[in-house]
């Protein structure tokens, strides 16, 4: 059996042969895997082989074991309502929401420090194909406030929900985008339950490189789940995922 | 009469009704580089009128009000810039007849 570093050799030798480049693959296994991430990031939603899917898959699938938190060990914060801390990439729930952009292929900047660039490194180049898929059948980019649902393929979590949010610039947030943000919200609520998804974890949809301001995203974000919920009345469990202390305080005061 | 809903103006002549792009949604989305109108020839509330591409936001459009759609603006297909104008003859969006007038009197006056 190969080790986990013999597997990210073999990754990095592929992708390389598929760009022609040709680099030293480093010793350290840390480096070894952002080398990885880098050439994965960048790699198109092109065909890739069985094999290269069965060692990815073996290395993910263990690589990914690291740390995870099972949602049913959170506690509630009141109802159906959960806030938790961590890298949502680490959480074993139904279904995680993925702060995609317009092209919805994922990031393709190389070890972007990005949600949708974590989320499609550890779940595997299936994960690219899955959306280039359903892109080629929608055939235009997608649009601020809808939802598409994939597998999470290597992650922890079952499926991926993948929404595009408003881009907020120089912090001024129109009507317009706070009522696209809600939107996104609600379409990924009806997509899950739609696909009886008990359990969602949100990330702070619009916050990171779109520009958002946080606060009034998780105001807007509560306020547009608590409507969806009242109006269904949907048993759905919702979490907010939190990266840091300062988020973790916003959502704090508005659920507690 | 002229009111005002999902950041379209909604103008009404006789039993027609013209949804025009304000200039605060011109704001909000930038350039328009690409559009393409629904293939529905009705539309409920909140169903999409067109999804547009433009150059701070790619945006599907949602129609206020119920209708039969009897006019969609061609030219902005081959010209999306004509989104971006300040003349409502260039940078309308559809024509509605057969929408519920209480509907568009409950709608905010422009």
């Amino acid at each position: 059996m190969m080790s986990q570093a013999d597997r990210l050799h073999f990754l990095i030798s592929y992708m390389q042969q598929e760009n022609k480049t040709e680099q030293s693959v480093p010793d350290d296994f840390d480096e070894r895997f952002e080398v990885f991430r880098g050439l994965a990031n960048e790699r198109p939603a092109v065909k890739v082989s069985r094999e290269f899917l069965d060692v990815q898959d073996a290395f993910l699938s263990e690589y990914n074991t690291d740390g995870v938190t099972d949602f049913k060990s959170l506690e509630p914060v009141s109802k159906q309502f959960y806030i938790w801390q961590g890298d949502i990439t680490t959480l074993k729930i139904d279904a995680i929401v993925n702060a995609a952009n317009a092209e919805m292929l994922g990031c393709l900047i190389p070890n972007h420090n990005c949600i949708d660039n974590i989320i499609h490194t550890k779940a595997g180049a299936e994960l690219r194909l899955a959306c280039a898929e359903l892109m080629k059948k929608q055939g235009r980019k997608e649009a601020v406030g809808r939802a598409k649902i994939t597998s999470a393929y290597n992650l922890p979590a079952d499926y991926v929900i993948h929404t595009v949010g408003p881009v907020v610039q120089n912090g001024k947030v129109s009507p317009m985008k706070q009522e696209l943000l809600a939107k996104c919200y609600r379409n990924c609520l009806l997509l899950a339950d739609k696909n009886n998804i008990e359990a969602i974890a949100f990330c702070s949809i619009s916050t990171g490189v779109f520009g958002y301001p946080k606060e009034a995203a998780a105001a807007t974000a509560v306020a547009a789940v608590k409507q969806y919920l009242e109006e269904t009345g949907s048993a759905i469990r919702v979490v907010f995922n939190v990266f840091d202390t300062e988020d973790l305080k916003i959502y704090e005061n508005l659920l507690t | 009469m002229k009111k005002v809903a999902n950041y379209l103006w909604v103008e009404k002549n006789g039993e027609e009704y013209t949804l025009i792009m304000t200039p605060e949604l011109q704001d909000d989305i930038g350039t328009v580089g690409f559009v393409e109108f629904t293939k529905a020839g009705e539309v409920a509330k909140n169903d999409s009128l067109l999804e547009l591409e433009a150059s701070k936001t790619v945006l599907d459009l949602a129609s206020p009000l119920a209708g039969k759609i009897v006019a969609v603006n061609d030219k902005a297909t081959d010209e999306p810039t004509l989104l971006n104008s300040a003349k409502a003859d260039e940078s309308w969006v559809v024509k509605l007849t057969g929408v519920d007038e209480t509907e568009f009197n409950a709608l905010a006056d422009a």
